[in-house]
């Protein structure tokens, strides 16, 4: 790769746990990095991990990070060369990079003409269909509530609602009887409308039971595009994935073949020049239907490149400064090595209907050990703001096999302690332990069925729970008692006045 | 040195204290139980524990803080949420009570109800949208609603009471 960076400084319009990650892809590559923040980010860790940070004041995500005028007024200001989007918010959002490059900037995604033909879910199953890859049955062209509806009678339920602007599983919703569908396309609608500014849908016959596979795609400005392989993201809740691995089970080599000939298909025929991922689902008799195209860096990047030995934003800024793929690439072995998987962290309560929470992180401790990757956005004394997506970090492990990477993320989430705030760490551990998800017998609505793995344990604490309790009150100050530092300051005066008699330096005086 | 606690646990308050003895030796009282624990703080939030008498095969390490007025404490792999004895917080068991909290900060997108309602307890009362997803909070029991406090487009706090729902007498016990 080249030893001069290919941009002096960048500005990630992103927060949490991928600003961090880009941050320090940037640093690794001698790159400045500019991070944005809101009012209630200020101390958060991504601030904190890049050489410049620029204020977007507010709080919500339409103020702040969705905010183009701020974003570009704050690149200009930090004098940044480059715009890199992460993910969620403006990263497929092919007004927000046009908006970059009409302002002089160099945009690290795809051309906002390969967006605007993979994004856009309509586009897409068109593209999908002229290139021969299957798609499932269905309608992009929303004329209203009563066309859907009558759609929805043609293919039969139960069906699949989704953004058509979306992704990420936001403004998506199963409706599963045909009296629940008016309700179901208001709420969506309005989902949609909220988090993409767009509430046109598109409705897709729901294929059960399905497994969901994805392919890491990766161009560059010279018309080549290449596959680094599935990813499974399988397990999922309510449309969001909770646990992504690479490389998938039940992929052979002739399927990887197959389903990375016809991402590649799909991404050359409209000039795509950046990282993307195509989504399908492999249906019971191993057939697989086009879902939909992410044009930007997944979350779950990094299990792809724990077998493949890449670093994906590094070669994101590589071929948006114009690197060949040919040349970066050259020489190494791009087959799957090992087995990855990645758990998402989130603040919430899986025990609770995955209610969402925000508030005080009192205790942060990620694991450690070899084979185990934490992408972060907190600290031990971090806000989790209520205003943005409840994702804190990923742990993600590496094994030479997948039997390996199972008990290497159970050892490493039992070891993982995230406290102030209910989180999906138990949840997390009780699905990696589960014999489906070790014998790899996953589909997409595996947690819809089995709801006792959100549910947990029923009983209550048992004793050495309540004494475990008590004695890190006593024995640590730091996070001690219903008083915070003040009180544990107390605390500990109040040891040393036990302690009367009894002189730490006796030694030395 | 003493510190004491209560707890819940499984409906019952339970006394919990740890007095200290010397060096790293603590006497833990749960209940009517009572040991002897070596407690040593790592420097990283966790406190190594271990038995007397049985240091080298019962040890083992716990994480504690605070979240709110309840204490979070992770042993085995296993997060315990101890809530000390009092009424339960809004996030607890939504609306169980007849009082519709919100969950968490946000903001009130629809409001299905009205002071008069007869509600089921699946019923949709209020849709709140908070971390960029839309929550349907319901009744949680069959009554009629008393007071409606949330506005459609307001926002709320979290634990904010949003409606209030008077349980329907039952003629059997």
């Amino acid at each position: 790769m080249a030893s001069n960076p290919p941009f002096r400084r960048v500005l990630i319009a992103n927060r949490g746990e991928i600003a961090v990650r880009i941050a320090r892809g940037l640093r690794e590559l001698g790159i400045e990095s500019v991070a944005v923040h809101s009012d209630s980010d200020a101390r958060c860790a991504h601030v904190m991990q890049a050489d410049h940070a620029v204020p977007l004041h507010g709080n919500t995500a339409a103020e702040t990070y969705l905010d183009v005028v701020k974003i570009l007024a704050a690149a200009k200001r930090s004098g940044a060369n480059a715009i890199h989007p992460g993910y969620g918010f403006l990263s497929e959002n092919s007004t927000f990079a046009r908006a970059v490059i009409d302002a002089g900037f160099v945009f690290i995604g795809p051309r906002p003409e390969a967006m605007d033909r993979l994004g856009g879910k309509k586009a897409a199953r068109e593209e999908a269909l002229a290139v021969g890859v299957p798609v499932i049955p269905g309608t992009e062209q929303d004329h209203g509530d009563a066309s859907m509806i009558e759609v929805a009678r043609k293919i039969g339920m139960p069906v699949m609602l989704k953004a058509s602007a979306g992704g990420g599983g936001r403004g998506m919703r199963l409706v599963e009887r045909q009296q629940d569908l008016a309700e179901a396309l208001v709420a969506a609608r309005r989902e949609a409308k909220a988090s993409f500014g767009d509430d046109r849908m598109i409705l897709e016959r729901a294929v059960f039971p399905a497994r969901h596979i994805e392919i890491q795609i990766l161009g560059d400005m010279h018309g080549h595009v290449v596959s680094l392989h599935e990813r499974e993201c399988s397990v999922q809740r309510r449309h969001q994935k909770v646990l992504e691995e690479a490389p998938s089970a039940v992929v052979s080599e002739a399927l990887r073949q197959k389903m990375g000939a016809a991402a590649t298909a799909l991404a050359q025929r409209v000039g795509y020049d950046n990282a993307g991922t195509v989504e399908f689902l492999l249906d019971e008799h191993g057939s697989f239907h086009f879902l939909e195209v992410n044009t930007r860096l997944q979350v779950e990047h990094p299990v792809t490149e724990l077998v493949t030995g890449l670093d994906l934003v590094h070669l994101q800024v590589h071929v948006a400064a114009g690197g060949r793929l040919e040349q970066m690439l050259a020489g190494k072995d791009l087959r799957p090595r090992g087995h990855a998987i990645e758990a998402r962290i989130c603040a919430e309560a899986p025990e609770n209907g995955y209610l969402p929470a925000s508030g005080l992180l009192r205790l942060v401790k990620e694991p450690e050990g070899p084979g185990i990757r934490v992408d972060s956005g907190v600290y031990t004394g971090a806000e989790v703001p209520p205003w943005y997506d409840s994702m804190l970090s990923k742990i993600i492990v590496w094994a030479p096999d997948r039997a390996m990477a199972c008990s290497r993320l159970s050892q490493a989430l039992s070891s993982t302690a995230y406290l102030g705030v209910p989180t999906n760490v138990d949840f997390l551990r009780r699905v990696v332990d589960d014999a489906a998800f070790r014998g790899a017998r996953l589909r997409t609505d595996m947690l819809r069925l089995r709801p006792e793995l959100a549910a947990g344990p029923q009983q209550g604490p048992e004793a050495l729970a309540l004494a475990a309790a008590v004695l890190c009150q006593a024995v640590e100050p730091a996070t001690g008692g219903n008083g915070g530092p003040a009180a544990a300051g107390a605390r500990s005066d109040s040891v040393w006045r036990e302690l009367e008699g009894f002189r730490l330096f006796e030694g030395r005086r | 040195m003493k510190i004491s606690r209560e707890y819940l646990c499984d409906g019952k308050s339970v006394a919990v204290s740890a007095e200290w003895i010397e060096g790293d030796r603590w006497r833990v009282r749960v209940g009517d139980q009572t040991w002897e624990y070596h407690a040593v703080a790592l420097g990283d939030g966790g406190v190594w524990l271990a038995p007397v008498g049985q240091e080298f095969d019962r040890s083992f390490v716990a994480y504690g803080a605070p979240a709110g007025k309840e204490y979070m404490v992770r042993v085995n792999g296993r997060t315990h949420t101890l809530a000390p004895p009092g009424p339960r917080r809004g996030r607890d068991a939504p609306g169980a009570d007849g009082t519709i909290r919100a969950p968490m900060s946000g903001t009130v997108l629809d409001v299905h109800c009205k002071s008069g309602d007869t509600v089921a307890a699946d019923q949709t009362l209020v849709v709140l949208s908070a971390m960029k997803m839309e929550h349907k909070l319901t009744a949680g029991l069959t009554g009629v609603v008393q007071s409606v406090a949330a506005k459609k487009g307001g926002t709320v706090d979290q634990g904010a009471v949003l409606v209030v729902v008077e349980p329907k007498q039952t003629n059997h016990e």
